[in-house]
């Protein structure tokens, strides 16, 4: 401030100004200060009792790429926090759920085998249906603030089930359909479309078997581009179930006897249909993760003619999530390991397709200028679809079990 | 009978059964008592194509065990009758180390429209530039399941017939047939055959319930929409909603009902071809004109040999494969850069698996030849504690394990690497005792009492006289040992609460998401690890034997 140009009376306001605005400034420091060290005290107790545990992380382990991810996490834990982080790697975490299910019926209520899960949907409302969760625990780790709570509400409800600080997002995903651009020039981007052209290519379209996580996926994607009224969906089923469903079973009936296999085998998995991809077997596969043929791509496991698309009528959109189990041994280190992967290096480094490609669940406004630099610049290529026209939330999660029931039912022998 | 009660109290053969048995039998236990319930039985009852489930396990695991038996007498008598020259032990060897799960993921990677085969004849042969959809490998009717089990178990068996060849004077009974004017294989199968078949009645039943009871081999091979019973009840079993759980608990009782009952049928089977084995001989006929019969026997088993090995093959290209469009038929791009990222991941499960075999084998081989050394005069005794070892093998592993599973658990050792080590002692020790017991009692007694007369203690006796001609038995128990525990995949889940994790228990979960590449790298070390073992204690024995005069191969 340049008093000595000012006038004397115009000085003493500014002074004045000044003063009161520097009190302003140490009052707000100081309280946010307070804040702060309340949380931080809070927060070093937390990374305190943390150093030393050892945290098993109950998560899917079918991908190489996000195998490695962890394993580069738990370096890093390693060595800023003195948390061993070990990867359980499940084949579908509903494993997990079960073991915690069986240590409650055991009265194993301590000492449980797992400390953190990957999660989301049926498997977080089973665990929360039967109380086996900690929590809510979500605004304890400093980096919770920067999550996109307002601009993305999938961060914070889980197919239609409200989280309430049980589970942390991790990562957000949109329904992603990629095709063999040298097999068909555009992509049909509608049911009927789509229909079309596997009448026209018997054999080279498919989808993961439900109830594998992205087979379900693909029923719902349907379901919800098929339907009447998309609204009814949020709530939970009731005796119109076979009402409301009818056009997706026609669609699937119809589309079947075309489809790899003559539909009566499916891919296992998403990984599985991406490898009969890359083998020659289908020209299509799906993924909840619009940068996973990017991804593949570079690592060489995909051939590189591949072009990713959303539905016109939306893309099924949903977060995952990270929770601890009621019974969690090291409960510190579970948290201080959920803070390391929501921290922006970590994010950064997974929404980069070089690594994982999942999107981040953060709020780039919120980052500083450097960090927000180095999200945008995160390229998009080819085999990246634009955004979607709209972001459709899950259907309730009692739909997605009696889809898999009633599709069970239909097409097994 | 006082003598072998006496014996089978010694502490040494109480330590083996405690060990074998004990949890064996309270795992069986806590299934039954879990498993008891109306509610789920229904439940299981009304599964949508539960039937089929059921059918298709009954269907390929009697179907292949009666192939495989058919195979292995033949492959047995085609050896006495000279083809191979001898050779037979060394060619099933391979096949015998290499565990369901890697032969079941090569034989994927073979058969598939994609596979190796369609490669190698495309697109030269078929015209194909695109695979074909055909319905090769997981198909309905679960014929290639059944191919990969025959692949198996074809050499187990035939391990089995060849020890039985030593209880049976084959080769005099086959001289007897010849001067009658038989030919060597219908002698053979006439006059020494039945003979064998009586004294391999357990292994039979085990390779049954294996077959109907496994998912080593029905996850990547078996047919889906159902899947077979046992992969049903294992997807229950992973189901977070609770009333799944007495779902899968229940279904492994009927699992195990259906395994007695196939058992059951099995033996009747056994009568049935005894009884027309025996009107054949009685028509007299002497089948002269068998050679082109022994040409195509040759054949088919050279064939079944061939898609084993090349489901090697399979695995290793598939491994190293970044991308692999059909039709090449060797991979394309870095194929080093591929192993660069996926060896540090497989390293360290890797090192868990070659760990725990080690022990396995160490502990099995520990506790064998003590219990060995106690009964090596009763031959009773001898088969009691067989048989009781043999139990976890003629039991559905799920039906047990399950329970097993809650017992550790309640125990709160679950997921421990004691827990899996025990576990996989269970499986280890029958395979152990078939092997040492019946080497030890075949030693002469004599040598030893020389020992002692010229004044050796007994503990020297055993170290210096009995240790050494037990080296080369002992080597091959250890890599028996040693292959069967990189094997055990069901047991390692179990015990080791997804805590403990082997190349098997990786293999098995990228298979049954698909993954065949990361399956294929973790079946790496599943197939080359027991070779590696075998050849080890092959060449370990020789070295032994160099210097001690009739302990010849």
């Amino acid at each position: 401030m340049q008093a000595g140009f000012a006038a004397p009376g115009r000085r003493r306001m500014l002074t004045g100004i000044a003063y009161s605005l520097v009190a302003l400034a140490m009052t707000v420091l100081a309280a946010s200060a307070a804040a702060a060290d309340g949380r931080s005290a809070a927060w070093q107790q937390v990374l305190r009792e943390a150093a030393g545990q050892t945290v098993y992380f109950n998560a899917w382990g079918g991908d190489l790429a996000i195998n490695r991810y962890i394993a580069w996490a738990g370096e890093r834990l390693r060595a800023e926090h003195d948390v061993e982080l070990r990867h359980v790697k499940v084949t579908d975490i509903a494993e997990a759920v079960t073991r915690i299910i069986a240590e409650r019926k055991a009265g194993r209520d301590e000492d449980g085998s797992v400390d953190l899960l990957w999660i989301n949907g049926e498997n977080f409302a089973a665990l929360r249906r039967a109380e086996l969760l900690y929590g809510p625990w979500t605004s304890t780790p400093p980096n919770a603030a920067l999550v996109d709570w307002q601009g993305n509400p999938t961060t914070r409800i889980d197919m239609t089930l409200p989280t309430e600080g049980f589970e942390l997002p991790w990562g957000t995903a949109a329904l992603t359909f990629f095709y063999d651009n040298e097999r068909l020039a555009d992509g049909p981007a509608g049911p009927a479309a789509l229909l079309h052209w596997i009448e026209r290519h018997p054999g080279r379209f498919s989808y993961p078997q439900p109830p594998t996580f992205l087979g379900s996926a693909f029923l719902k994607q349907m379901l919800l581009v098929l339907v009447e009224d998309r609204e009814r969906l949020s709530q939970p089923v009731a005796d119109d179930f076979d009402a409301v469903t009818r056009p997706l079973w026609d669609w699937l009936d119809r589309a079947h006897p075309a489809m790899w296999r003559g539909g009566r085998l499916f891919p296992q998995s998403g990984p599985a249909q991406r490898e009969l991809l890359a083998m020659g077997e289908l020209d299509w596969m799906l993924s909840y993760n619009p940068a996973e043929a990017s991804r593949a791509i570079r690592q060489g496991e995909l051939h590189e003619s591949i072009s990713g698309l959303h539905f016109a009528g939306g893309a099924l959109a949903n977060s995952h999530f990270l929770a601890i189990p009621y019974n969690a041994t090291a409960r510190a280190g579970a948290m201080v390991a959920a803070n390391f992967l929501l921290s922006p290096a970590a994010q950064l480094r997974k929404a980069d397709v070089r690594h994982w490609g999942d999107p981040t669940v953060l709020d780039l406004d919120l980052l500083d200028r450097d960090m927000r630099r180095r999200f945008e610049s995160l390229r998009n290529d080819e085999a990246m679809p634009g955004p979607a026209s709209s972001y459709l939330p899950e259907p309730h999660p009692a739909w997605t079990t009696a889809l898999e029931d009633e599709w069970w039912r239909r097409y097994v022998r | 009978m006082v003598a072998t009660l006496r014996q089978v109290m010694r502490p040494a053969v109480l330590v083996l059964l405690a060990v074998a048995v004990v949890p064996t039998v309270a795992g069986l236990s806590a299934a039954v008592v879990l498993g008891l319930d109306g509610q789920a039985l229904q439940r299981v009852i009304a599964t949508p194509g539960v039937g089929m489930s059921i059918a298709s396990s009954v269907w390929s695991g009697l179907v292949a065990t009666l192939v495989s038996l058919f195979l292995a007498h033949l492959a047995v008598a085609l050896a006495m009758a000279g083809d191979w020259q001898g050779r037979l032990a060394r060619l099933t060897l391979p096949l015998l180390a290499m565990p369901h799960l890697a032969v079941g993921i090569g034989l994927a990677l073979v058969l598939a429209p994609s596979g190796l085969l369609m490669r190698l004849l495309s697109p030269w042969a078929t015209g194909f530039e695109l695979p074909p959809d055909w319905l090769t490998v997981r198909d309905p009717a679960g014929l290639s399941l059944i191919a990969g089990l025959v692949i198996k178990e074809t050499c187990f068996l035939i391990l089995a017939l060849t020890a039985a060849l030593a209880q049976v004077p084959a080769t005099r009974l086959l001289s007897q047939a010849r001067t009658l004017g038989y030919s060597p294989l219908r002698g053979w199968l006439l006059a020494v055959a039945p003979l064998l078949q009586r004294r391999i009645r357990l292994p039979v039943a085990a390779v049954a319930v294996f077959g109907m009871t496994n998912v080593e081999l029905a996850i990547p091979l078996g047919p889906d929409l159902p899947p077979t019973f046992s992969v049903l009840l294992w997807r229950w079993f992973i189901d977070p909603d609770p009333a799944m759980h007495a779902q899968a608990y229940a279904g492994t009782l009927v699992l195990f009902a259906v395994s007695l009952l196939a058992i059951a049928g099995i033996a009747a089977l056994g009568r049935l071809a005894g009884t027309l084995g025996e009107r054949s001989a009685a028509s007299g006929a002497r089948w002269t004109g068998e050679r082109p019969w022994r040409r195509l026997a040759r054949a088919v088993l050279l064939s079944f040999w061939l898609l084993g090995l090349l489901a090697v093959v399979a695995i290793l290209l598939r491994s190293a494969a970044g991308t692999w469009r059909f039709p090449s038929v060797l991979p394309t791009g870095d194929l080093l850069a591929a192993w660069r990222d996926v060896l540090p991941i497989a390293g360290g499960v890797a090192g868990t698996t070659l760990i725990l075999a080690v022990a396995t084998a160490i502990v099995g081989v520990a506790l064998t030849l003590p219990a060995a050394e106690a009964c090596h005069e009763g031959p009773l005794t001898r088969r009691a504690v067989g048989a009781w070892l043999f139990l976890p093998l003629l039991v559905p592993q799920m039906t047990f394990l399950f329970g097993v599973s809650v017992l550790l658990a309640r125990l709160r050792i679950d997921g421990t690497f004691v827990a899996v080590l025990w576990s996989h002692l269970i499986f280890a020790l029958p395979y152990l005792w078939a092997l040492l017991a019946p080497a030890r009692a075949a030693l002469d007694p004599r040598y030893v009492r020389v020992a002692r007369t010229l004044g050796a203690t007994p503990s020297s006796a055993w170290w210096r006289v009995t240790a050494p001609m037990l080296a080369r038995p002992t080597l091959l128990a250890f890599a028996l040992a040693f292959s069967v525990s990189i094997a055990l995949y069901l047991p390692t889940l179990f015990a080791g609460a997804g805590r403990i994790a082997t190349s098997a228990t990786e293999a098995a979960g990228a298979a049954g998401s698909g993954s065949l590449r990361l399956a294929a790298v973790h079946a790496i070390l599943l197939a080359l690890a027991p070779l590696i073992a075998f050849a080890g204690a092959y060449g370990a024995g020789g070295v032994i034997g160099r210097h001690r005069q009739g302990l010849s191969p």
